[in-house]
């Protein structure tokens, strides 16, 4: 910390430095999580013109755990995170370890490439991949055509492949975000213990599972984190490829809660479906906080 | 030597064809929208996919002046000019207070910035949708700018602060020495140090603003929908128009694209929020 000038005028004209951003953060994140708490109590319906309606205290919580839509929506939540992670996790590391491996330019080169997806919106991610995945004219009926397992994939309209292609789109999105944090991973590790590594006589794949993977368990569980929590929040590239169809096999908790307070006007249900799946993000991925915490007492 | 000169050479092969692979798949959706967004109808629903073809401006033309993407164009870099403006103009002056007056708050504030990285963009939403409606602001700019400050403002602030500790304290000192008073101190002596980082998380804050899409799909309206919105309404039809929905996609990406190639270092950074130093 640099050093402090504790005069009471100096000190005053510091909160008065912080107060303009404080106060944007209390009209647009703290007012609204303490009213939307309230909302969460109450039968509100939105433009009922009845107020906030009956009192309901903790019922549309218990509602939420008796609603067989909410529970798919939990399961369709924890596929997608699960199912992205591991793919983006895998796809991600390899090609970080095989860019260590080729010389530094290309590797450069290739990893500016390798980003663009991160750098598109979600939801043209989305148009991209419904093009992708169109019946008639899309590149992975094509392919399958061609591979002769035209009638074995089901595309966007089956419920039993919908949410794989989601996936496979967030894959395709957010796999360059773990490819440059393992880069910046693979970037700390000392020379001289690879050089030792090949003296002793080991190949690449211990090497892989004998430095690095170990070197790189703390990055990794930082983006499992990182990344965890916005798999659990998905909304953008499934409203834009299914907007939680079909059958709701794709129906996440996000979109849930959106169809809930923006199509029916429930907003009191809506708003206890969105604050679940802020505890579960918290209570899955709250690791994150002691990181992030951690890292500031060091600095 | 001959066995083991051969896998090596195999090995080699293998690794270039997997990153190969992987150009391909990360290229090919990206040619397939930008290419569409250059094709006449015919060629776009020609089976089997057109690599080359003859390119046209005519779905260009069309989404600027059949579409309204001319307007969405220019809200959108309302929304975002405004938004990154006043995030970085407050969150600059709320780093330099926390960093320099050693305030109580950063506690508070550490645990704002994990608060803003674990909620649902939905939970917040819900509520902010209907006290807009209830203060007659939804369907104004005033929605999408305000809500986009306030997820850029907390990491603009963590970025600042982070660059401020890095600056020798003695330069501050020598100013304020000199008779210099702290604002004059931050204005002459900090602030030129800190313009490619204050440039970064500007450009960082723009491009959040320009690709955010659930908060302004409900706080804009007609006259102030971005263009990730007037997407969102083109992809919802119920056919989808290609070729005009292709020329508003590449028209929104390619300028973040562009950027992009040049911030990647604050890319992680930023995406990371410090969790690991990029």
């Amino acid at each position: 910390m640099r050093r402090v000038l504790n005069r009471p005028r100096v000190v005053a004209l510091g909160y008065l430095l912080i107060l303009p951003a404080f106060l944007v953060i209390l009209f647009v994140m703290i007012i609204p999580l303490a009213t939307g708490s309230a909302f969460s109590l109450f039968d509100f319906k939105f433009g009922s013109g009845q107020g906030l309606g009956r009192f309901l205290f903790l019922k549309n919580f218990v509602r939420f755990f008796a609603d067989a839509t909410a529970l798919k929506a939990l399961q369709v939540t924890l596929l997608f995170s699960a199912g992205a992670l591991a793919g983006e996790l895998f796809l991600g590391i390899l090609i970080a370890v095989l860019l260590d491996k080729i010389s530094v330019r290309l590797a450069g080169i290739l990893r500016a490439i390798f980003c663009v997806p991160l750098l598109v919106s979600p939801i043209i991610v989305g148009l991209i991949w419904r093009y992708m995945y169109d019946p008639t004219f899309g590149l992975v009926y094509a392919f399958f055509s061609r591979i002769g397992l035209r009638s074995f994939f089901g595309g966007l309209s089956s419920p039993a492949w919908a949410l794989l292609c989601v996936i496979i789109a967030d894959i395709w999105e957010t796999t360059p975000f773990i490819l440059l944090v393992i880069t910046s991973g693979l970037a700390v590790i000392p020379e001289e213990l690879y050089e030792a590594a090949r003296i002793d006589g080991a190949g690449s794949t211990r090497i892989f599972f004998s430095i690095m993977l170990p070197m790189l368990v703390k990055v990794i569980s930082v983006v499992l984190v990182i990344r965890g929590g916005d798999a659990f929040r998905v909304f953008d590239i499934i409203y834009a490829l299914t907007g939680g169809g079909p059958a709701n096999s794709t129906l996440s908790l996000s979109i849930l809660a959106f169809k809930e307070g923006f199509v029916k006007y429930q907003m009191g249900y809506a708003m206890a479906i969105s604050l679940i799946t802020m505890i579960l993000v918290v209570g899955l991925f709250g690791s994150f906080s002691r990181v992030s915490v951690r890292q500031e007492r060091t600095r | 030597m001959k066995k083991p000169e051969v896998g090596r050479i195999a090995g080699r092969f293998s690794l270039y064809l997997v990153l190969a692979l992987f150009l391909l798949w990360t290229l090919v959706p990206i040619y397939v929208v930008v290419s569409n967004s250059l094709k006449t109808d015919m060629d776009i629903f020609a089976r089997p996919f057109k690599v080359l073809f003859q390119p046209t401006l005519a779905n260009y033309q069309r989404a600027l002046t059949v579409g309204d993407f001319g307007p969405y164009f220019r809200n959108s870099l309302v929304v975002a000019l405004s938004s990154s403006l006043v995030s970085v103009a407050l969150g600059v002056f709320a780093a330099y207070g926390f960093a320099s007056f050693h305030l109580k708050g950063l506690r508070v504030f550490n645990w704002i910035l994990v608060l803003g990285k674990s909620v649902p963009t939905i939970t917040i939403l819900l509520p902010f949708f209907v006290i807009m409606s209830r203060i007659h602001l939804l369907g104004s700019y005033a929605g999408p700018i305000l809500t986009h400050t306030a997820i850029n403002l907390p990491f603009v602030i963590w970025l600042i602060i982070g660059f401020i500790n890095d600056i020798p304290t003695a330069l501050e000192e020598a100013a304020l020495i000199d008779g210099a008073s702290k604002l004059q101190s931050f204005w002459y002596v900090l602030l030129p140090i800190l313009a490619p980082a204050i440039g970064s998380a500007a450009i960082l804050s723009m491009q959040l603003s320009w690709n955010e899409l659930l908060f302004s799909l409900q706080l804009t309206n007609m006259d102030t929908y971005t263009l990730p919105v007037g997407i969102a309404k083109f992809v919802g039809a119920i056919s989808v128009d290609w070729g005009k929905s292709s020329a508003a996609a590449t028209v929104t990406m390619m300028p973040i694209i562009i950027v992009g190639f040049f911030i990647q270092k604050y890319l992680v950074r930023g995406m990371t929020m410090g969790a690991v130093k990029g």
